[in-house]
């Protein structure tokens, strides 16, 4: 989860890292009562980088200004996102600016530090500066001198840089956060430092034991809210193509691979829906009866959907419980859902499953190349038919 | 690696819905789950498997343990691997979804510190057909024989199985390596493991769009790897949008040198092919692809002739 700059801001404060005054505008007429001084900097608050070239970001001198700028900027789309809240924000005047990052390097498994004396640009654009140091161990302030020097600091900014990167440090362990990132940290001409931008990306596993980041985004408006509650069935998200045969299945992977199936077997998708493996510590055969459920329901809502090609597999449920699930799901709907479902699902008690699937008129494949040949030839003939 | 018929095994979580589900089951396939872990419970037995409230208190009454698969709620993942590695036990499973990647980089420190092998985590586990299950992989669709599968998936795996057990492959192992972010066991980890196993003849990588996993492996199987080695990569015809990474993966996969593009169907197919891995259309086609492989010997033998 993406926070704004200003939450950012606000969490930059509560650890130390100097941030300049600031305040939230909710709507222009707020700036009537603004208590920093002018000039100040108006900035958007959206989620994508590139404010400025958008007109995102204005320097105003007065009230009168101000409230002009606000009301463009409050109606000015960045990447289709209006923002909800400007931030008004001091001048400041920066003699140099750095760029400082905490991320998660995925592959070394470890905490990475980043920096350079290339800030205020885009990340892409300053790669080729960027310094690196691995926490390889347990964190200590070391880690963070040893940046410093890599990024070419001298004097008295190796420590004042290196403290400011201990406390993104610290602040991205307590919050279980996925990146801090300060771009720019301004130096002024008497060496003081200022975060002037800031981003940070919670992680979405952790957000169920942080609740104060949680809440953040449930104040967010005019955004897409995606994962609220990241493992529950709201983020199974059904994804629309353009075709008209329907993929129910379960995993990411198998998933993939069956939509990568039925586009080399020619067919084309309305939609897929990817049930979730069954790796939830309280799954259970109630639980997955639930979701496939859900599923069909979300599945039947996709538009131009003609063929709906099911494929689970797994333990938890067995092949019986499975076909059950989808046969009881149906016999509910059998007056306003005439769509034709193929089935495929492997199991000791195919045989039986086979029989209850028949009696409702949905044939029940073992062999997944067998079943999507099925689906394409149904949807076919539905084309046919028009 | 020390998964066989007489290894010795615990079950962490054994009363959460899951654990409560697969510990029979593994214990069905090859009876060696001594005990079962969950506090508050302890003295309690499920389908005759002993219930502890602690992991000492287990291994005091049972004996020595070699691997404990986890079954626990994410946020109780790191302190149940603690548990068990300060208890002695070297193997880890970890099949439970959704654990912090701040909780994994702190247990892969302490893993590789105490030389602990961490499997997962949101993962289906390991089998080695015919002699034990640590994890949720369907028996029945695995067969012993001397194909290594590791994948970073989990329902795509039992199909690839699946695919090669109907095709007279059986497999030396498979497993499931996990699909988060930070996991303990990766794939270069695995692929090592597997070119020294002396019951695997051919290996087999399944991968999916997204992270650069495959690209990593496939460098380092230039660089490490005797034994021949197919893949499978899923979500070829995929819309690449719906799949692509965060700022930090951009710049870390950056930062060390990978290509921009990293993460696509076709940048994992391009860095396996110039490993000379043969890179499967279909999960059916796996079995060609191992006749053409094991006709042409292990990857090392033609440069030697």
């Amino acid at each position: 989860m993406d926070l704004l700059e200003y939450q950012a801001k606000q969490l930059f404060h509560e650890m130390g890292i100097p941030i300049l005054p600031s305040q939230q505008i909710n709507h222009p007429k707020d700036l009537k009562g603004l208590k920093i001084p002018y000039p100040v900097v108006l900035k958007s608050q959206v989620y994508t980088g590139g404010r400025g070239k958008a007109g995102g970001i204005r320097f105003v001198e007065n009230t009168i200004d101000a409230v002009a700028a606000a009301q463009t900027i409050f109606n000015l789309p960045i990447t289709g996102m209006y923002p909800a809240v400007l931030l008004a924000e001091a001048k400041y005047d920066a003699d140099r600016e750095l760029y400082l990052a905490v991320i998660l390097d995925w592959s070394a498994r470890r905490p990475l530090l980043l920096g350079s004396q290339q800030g205020g640009l885009d990340v892409e654009a300053t790669i080729g500066a960027m310094q690196q140091v691995i926490v390889d161990q347990e964190f200590s302030p070391f880690y963070a001198r040893r940046l410093a020097l890599k990024m070419g600091l001298q004097g008295e900014l190796i420590q004042s840089v290196s403290d400011i990167l201990e406390k993104m440090y610290q602040l991205f362990l307590q919050k279980d956060l996925d990146l801090v990132e300060i771009n720019p940290l301004a130096v002024s001409p008497a060496g003081e430092l200022m975060a002037l931008d800031g981003k940070i990306t919670a992680n979405d596993d952790a957000l169920g034991r942080h609740p104060d980041l949680a809440a953040l985004q449930a104040k967010i408006p005019n955004q897409i809210k995606t994962r609220i509650l990241p493992r529950d069935l709201s983020e199974t998200t059904l994804v629309e193509l353009e075709g008209n045969i329907g993929i129910l299945c379960n995993g990411a992977g198998l998933t993939m691979s069956t939509v990568d199936l039925v586009h080399q077997a020619g067919g084309r998708l309305a939609s897929f829906l990817n049930l979730g493996s069954e790796y939830r510590h309280n799954d259970s055969p109630a639980v997955l009866r639930d979701r496939i459920q859900q599923g069909l329901e979300l599945m039947m809502q996709s538009k131009n959907l003609k063929v709906v090609l099911v494929n689970i597999l797994g333990n938890v449920m067995l092949c019986k419980q499975t076909a059950e699930a989808i046969a009881t799901h149906l016999q509910r709907q059998l007056d306003s859902c005439t769509t034709p479902f193929v089935v495929r699902l492997v199991g000791d008690q195919f045989d039986e499953s086979r029989q209850m699937l028949q009696a409702l008129n949905l044939p029940l494949f073992d062999d997944l190349d067998e079943a999507i040949a099925e689906a394409i030839s149904l949807s076919n003939s539905v084309l046919r038919a028009k | 690696m020390n998964f066989t018929l007489e290894s010795k095994v615990l079950v962490q979580g054994i009363t959460e819905p899951l654990g409560s589900i697969y510990a029979p089951l593994m214990q069905t396939y090859s009876g060696q789950i001594l005990a079962g872990i969950s506090p508050g419970h302890g003295g309690q037995e499920l389908e005759g498997i002993p219930i502890f409230d602690l992991v000492e208190q287990a291994l005091f009454s049972v004996g020595t343990v070699d691997t404990s698969v986890i079954f626990v709620p994410p946020y109780q993942v790191l302190d149940a691997a603690l548990e068990a590695i300060a208890a002695g036990i070297r193997q880890l499973i970890v099949v439970t979804e959704g654990v912090p990647p701040m909780d994994m980089m702190r247990l892969c420190r302490i893993a590789e510190a105490s030389e602990t092998l961490v499997v997962g985590p949101n993962c289906p586990g390991i089998i080695v057909p015919g002699q034990i299950l640590l994890g949720t992989h369907p028996a029945e669709f695995y067969t012993p024989g001397k194909v290594g599968i590791v994948s970073r998936c989990g329902t795509l795996t039992y199909e690839v199985a699946r695919e090669l057990s109907q095709a007279g492959f059986g497999q030396s192992i498979a497993l499931g390596i996990g699909s988060d972010r930070v996991i303990g066991s990766t794939f270069q980890q695995w692929l090592q493991i597997l070119d020294e196993d002396e019951e695997t003849e051919v290996i087999v990588l399944v991968g999916k769009i997204g992270s650069d996993s495959e690209e990593v492996a496939a460098r380092y199987i230039i660089e490490a790897i005797d034994k021949p080695v197919v893949a499978y990569i899923a979500g070829r015809t995929l819309p690449q949008s719906q799949y692509t990474g965060h700022a930090g993966a951009v710049v870390s996969s950056q930062i060390a040198g990978l290509r921009d593009e990293v993460g696509t169907a076709k940048s994992k197919i391009a860095a396996l092919k110039q490993a000379k891995v043969p890179v499967a259309e279909r999960p059916s086609q796996l079995p060609d692809l191992l006749k053409q492989v094991l006709r042409g010997g292990t990857k090392s033998s033609p440069k030697k002739s």
